[in-house]
């Protein structure tokens, strides 16, 4: 390259260089500044009057978000763009929306007044554990109707049932997925993730199954992120070929109500105990059967309040008797599960075997089991 | 007039209600839901039926001017745009896919060779038993697998997919068994087994879950497969998880016998290879070695056949392609990344321009009545945006009002402008210069005034080539000064292919054309009797011409380039099919959440301006959303925050902000109200302390306590 090029792009890009001076100095001014503070204050968490965690966490619930009509101007400002993100969207690239508040109204809100004309699926990746398979499923099932409603031929020939389509792998669920529909232009299904980079979804897996549903030809994606390091969650094959993202800086500065349910409060006594509210919510995201594995273990200790747990293969046979587990390999995928969320402990029993708690009081148990209805 | 496209439909009828949470919260806790369902008619409209309805709408909206309502017709006008985009872009799309298919084809021609080459020596090598599955053969010479190692040039592989995608439909038409295995089937997670299966099912689509290798042997033993060779492509060896792949290599070198495979591996280097596989495995190997085109010269293909050879009617500006430029260059240097981003903004243009949709009358042979017919039914609104648009308003002057005869003056100069690029082009290849690089000052718009007005002013130039615009091209001119003469002439033979639709540049390029061949050709024959009694005399005969004729075709050059090199931007409507907002590119291109969100927060003021919040400072600061206190606050620590000491500023700052509720937890402490009002004040300040370290921690700006600190929370991203 000659000079006079070398010239223009070092001018070019002379503002993109300041920029990541500015970072490295503020870096290492950070750490000495962080180095002194350290040494002048070693002020404890505990020199606060903490309040109450049941307390803290009805007011936090109660919060009403300063400057509404702000925010609501803000939302309200993103819908003249309604219409463009729907042509970018028909043109075959995947929306990315970043930018500092939650995004889940505002993407709700374009789906519903926007994408009226297609089949809308949201995935609330902001839970704790999301399974992806019940997803391409539905797609799929979805994808069908619109076809067979399309055809108007008689149904009876080579529908795919529900079950059929459970019972295929996800591979083959993805295949037909993109498969060509002849004649047919613009139709598709669009699929909203909340927090694509939401803790279910960071594992490369699940990253990996939906860029490969992103890239089917009758299906669009429409995602929020907001974690910083989002980014680098896919590569150079996933942004450019798979998820085709076109990003939109959309700061909404409202509150994280739906995402931040599961993050645990830092004035809280910390993780001692799960109160019954957190437990809830956890349950209520896992599936039927699992809920019922938990009950039959909160009606056992509620029975037997002085005991020092169930032990592991009573918890099992009764299972089994309501045919709520089939063999020992699901019941211990529920129990991990029940485990990862401080929902359970094991400890021994003063004969040697291994008995399973939930660590609540009796008072959090019952009304955690009434809430479950 | 600034017309918006994005009144096409009206999304503003209903406020988005921030509060209406809790007939949603069931949804909240769901994995997934199903939002809504298309509507039946959507179904039904997109039948084709109905879609020929919507068509003869959009007709009889061009035919005549309809005064439908403005919602209705902008509706039209959108769908109209989209057409035009597809079109548009699925022909340069399928430019692109051919061109670099053409660029691989001579390599793939070689490993087509060579697969076969090597087919038969293993065949040569193994007379019998060859139908049978079993016995497997034992001799150590014959556990060699034939390996071509395909060197790709990029760091990133995602460039190469294409084209290995398109070796496989290339082996595949030239009589190979064909399997793909990519870096997920040669996982560890995996194993070996799903490598086999994945290879299995690709050799036989309809094959079950279950498989060994016998199976692939006793399938290969079939009469209608035996005849071919099973190349196995792996397109990106490093990513592959090395164990799985040497025991898969190990394995199927048992079998090469009966199973004639033949792999074709993507690899950046060799020392990248050897570093993966142990020397025992790189023994069943029996390598060969290829190399792929570099990416510039794929980047210069492309250049010449989509941005400059046909106008597919969408054209890039002079920084759009600048950003462009730069973002091949610095950012990862792949096409993919190039492509995507020239769609973007094809995508941006045609969504962001309301006359975009008479871009693909570029295509048509008899474009002014296609676009006369378009223009006649024109809507009053879009016929006075196109005259204000400001390139139209600039060349007014002229007195043009016609929109159909602008657009086909545009279409001729556009026409012009990249005949004579690929003159310069031409001349770019003999001289090594990067093709984007010509292109990027051809386009330049200040070059316009450069060349056209300053015909008279500028020195003559074959005194100071260097001045005239100081980069590519005058460097490429002073190439053609240079040019030994066989090079000159063929030069011009290419020159006037170029220029043969244009009849003025034509004319021009013919005479110097000939005048070049006829001494030459004179010559020739003489010159070869010269040579072989004394080569001086041929040479310095040849010397006398040469300075006269270079000169001749410099100057040609220079006349066609002051006469005809146009940029677009300076010519009037561009507007309608130039592409020049850069910024929004770039946005919608690469987003920088690292510090776009930390931006966010710290400027959250500019955001969240309401009416209410701009008199005083403290009113000002009682609005700021608490996160953004919180953040601002931080900025004060390193990179550790001390909880403590946070909370307690942050409560300060609350309270300053808020002048009633300090007055009342200072003045009434003694009162037992006064007590309870102080405590739920500091609940709630509490909580939304909390509040927004949760909302820090999900934009992933802090990281919570750890066993060790519990009493700091450590900061993250650094931008301030």
């Amino acid at each position: 390259m000659d000079l006079n090029a070398f010239e223009s792009l070092a001018m070019d890009e002379e503002g993109d260089e300041e920029e990541e001076f500015g970072f490295s100095r503020n870096y290492f001014l950070a750490r000495e500044l962080g180095s002194s503070s350290r040494k002048k204050s070693g002020r404890k968490l505990s020199e606060i009057d903490l309040v109450d965690e049941q307390v803290l966490r009805a007011a936090v619930s109660e919060i009403r978000p300063k400057n509404e009509a702000g925010i609501e101007a803000l939302l309200r400002s993103y819908k003249d763009q309604y219409s463009k993100w729907l042509f970018v969207l028909r043109c075959g690239f995947g929306l990315l929306m970043y930018g500092f508040g939650s995004k889940k109204v505002l993407l709700e809100d374009f789906a519903s007044t926007a994408l009226t004309d297609y089949d809308v699926i949201v995935i609330n990746g902001y839970l704790p554990s999301i399974n992806i398979k019940p997803v391409v499923v539905t797609i799929a099932e979805l994808l069908q109707d619109k076809q067979q409603c399309r055809r108007k031929v008689s149904t009876g020939n080579k529908q795919r049932t529900q079950q059929q389509f459970n019972t295929l792998s996800i591979d083959d669920l993805l295949t037909y997925l993109n498969e060509e529909v002849e004649d047919v232009k613009d139709s598709f299904v669009c699929l909203v993730i909340h927090n694509i980079d939401g803790p279910a979804l960071r594992d490369s897996e699940s990253q990996q199954y939906l860029a490969r549903m992103a890239c089917c030809s009758n299906v669009r994606v429409i995602a929020s992120i907001d974690h910083v390091n989002a980014p680098l969650l896919w590569d150079k094959k996933m942004v450019h070929t798979q998820f085709n993202w076109c990003w939109y800086h959309v700061p909404t500065f409202a509150p994280y109500k739906a995402e931040g349910v599961f993050f645990p409060l830092i004035l809280a006594s910390g993780t001692a105990a799960q109160c019954a509210r957190t437990a809830t919510i956890v349950l209520q995201s896992l599936n039927p059967n699992a809920q019922s594995v938990f009950k039959v273990l909160a009606e056992y200790q509620l029975a037997n309040e002085k005991a020092e747990g169930m032990p592991g293969n009573t918890l099992y046979t009764k299972c089994r008797e309501r045919f709520l587990v089939s063999s020992q390999v699901t019941l211990n995928s529920h129990l991990t599960e029940f485990r990862d969320h401080g929902l359970l402990k094991a400890r021994k029993h003063s004969d040697g075997q291994d008995c399973l708690y939930i660590p609540l009081s009796s008072e959090a148990l019952q009304k955690l089991l009434s809430d479950l209805g | 007039m600034a017309l918006s496209p994005s009144t096409t439909c009206d999304f503003h009828s209903s406020p988005i209600s921030t509060s209406n949470a809790s007939d949603v919260s069931d949804n909240n806790l769901q994995h997934f839901f199903v939002l809504h369902k298309a509507p039946a008619r959507k179904c039904e409209r997109k039948s084709s039926s109905t879609y020929r309805r919507t068509k003869r709408k959009i007709d009889m909206l061009l035919s005549s001017p309809i005064k439908d309502t403005q919602e209705e017709n902008d509706a039209i006008y959108e769908q109209l745009r989209l057409e035009a985009f597809e079109n548009t872009w699925s022909k340069i799309n399928s430019t692109v896919k051919e061109v670099l298919r053409e660029i691989n084809l001579t390599l793939f021609e070689e490993i087509r060779q060579w697969v076969f080459e090597s087919f038969s020596t293993i065949r040569s090598a193994s007379p019998v038993h060859m139908m049978k599955p079993y016995p497997i053969a034992a001799g150590a010479t014959c556990k060699r697998i034939p390996a071509a190692l395909i060197f790709t040039k990029n760091i990133e592989f995602v460039d190469d997919m294409l084209m290995f995608q398109d070796l496989k439909g290339y082996m595949q038409s030239n009589g190979c068994h064909v399997a793909f295995l990519s870096a997920l089937d040669i996982s560890t997670k995996c194993g070996i087994g799903s490598c086999l299966r994945s290879l299995y099912k690709q050799l036989v689509p309809e094959a079950s879950d279950v498989v060994d290798v016998p199976l692939i042997a006793s399938w290969y033993c079939k009469d209608e497969n035996y005849d071919k060779p099973i190349a196995v492509i792996i397109e990106d060896m490093e990513r592959c998880d090395s164990a799985v792949l040497a025991d898969f290599i190990k394995m199927l070198s048992e079998w090469v016998m009966k199973i004639p495979i033949i792999f074709i591996l993507g690899v950046t280097t060799f020392d990248a290879l050897r570093k993966l596989l142990p020397s025992s495995v790189m023994h069943n190997l029996q390598l060969c070695k290829f190399t792929l085109e570099s990416p510039i010269r794929r980047m210069d293909s492309l250049i010449e056949y989509v941005l400059v050879r046909p106008s597919f009617g969408f054209f890039i500006g002079h920084k759009v392609a600048l950003f462009l430029r730069n973002h091949f260059l610095r950012h990862d240097g792949t096409i993919t990344s190039f492509l995507k981003a020239l769609k973007l903004a094809c995508v941006k243009h045609f969504s962001g321009e309301p006359l975009s949709f008479l871009c693909p009358g570029m295509l048509h042979d008899d474009c002014e009545a296609f676009w006369s017919g378009k223009c006649e039914s024109l809507s009053e609104v879009l016929r006075s945006y196109a005259f204000d648009l400001p390139s139209c308003q600039r060349g007014k002057t002229t007195g043009d009002n016609n929109l159909s005869q602008g657009l086909s003056k545009l279409k001729w100069l556009q026409n012009s402008w990249s005949s004579v690029l690929l003159c310069l082009l031409e001349v770019g290849k003999l001289s090594k210069i990067q093709l984007l690089d010509i292109f990027c000052e051809a386009i330049d718009p200040t070059l316009c005034s450069g060349w056209a007005l300053g015909q008279q002013l500028l020195p003559p130039l074959t005194a100071s080539h260097d001045s005239v615009n100081g980069g590519f091209i005058s460097q490429a001119i002073q190439k053609v000064r240079e040019l030994p003469s066989d090079s000159l002439c063929q030069l011009l033979g290419q020159w006037s292919l170029h220029t043969a639709e244009v009849i003025e540049m034509d004319k021009e390029v013919k005479a110097v054309h000939s005048m070049i061949n006829l001494p030459s050709d004179g010559h020739t024959s003489k010159e070869k009797q010269t040579v072989n009694i004394n080569g001086c005399l041929a040479s310095s005969a040849r010397k006398k011409g040469k300075p006269f004729l270079n000169d001749e075709a410099a100057m040609l050059l220079v006349s066609l380039l002051r006469k005809f090199l146009v940029p677009i931007e300076s010519v009037p409507f561009h507007e309608i099919f130039c592409f020049k907002d850069v910024s929004s590119l770039k946005s919608a291109l690469i987003g920088d959440p690292r510090s776009v969100i930390q931006d966010d927060l710290l400027k959250s003021g500019e955001y969240l301006q309401s009416t209410s919040c701009s008199r005083r400072e403290h009113v000002l600061s009682s609005s700021i959303h608490d996160t953004a206190i919180m953040y601002s606050l931080a900025q004060e620590y390193g990179d550790l925050i001390n909880l403590h000491d946070w909370y307690h500023s942050f409560k300060t700052k609350v309270l300053i902000s808020n002048p009633k509720a300090k007055r009342k937890a200072q003045h009434s402490p003694a009162s037992e109200k006064g007590k309870s009002k102080a405590l739920e004040n500091e609940v709630s300040i509490q909580a939304r302390f909390c509040k927004a370290v949760t909302e820090l921690q999900i934009t992933g700006l802090i990281r919570m306590p750890s066993k060790r600190r519990p009493d700091f929370l450590q900061r993250i991203a650094f931008n301030l």
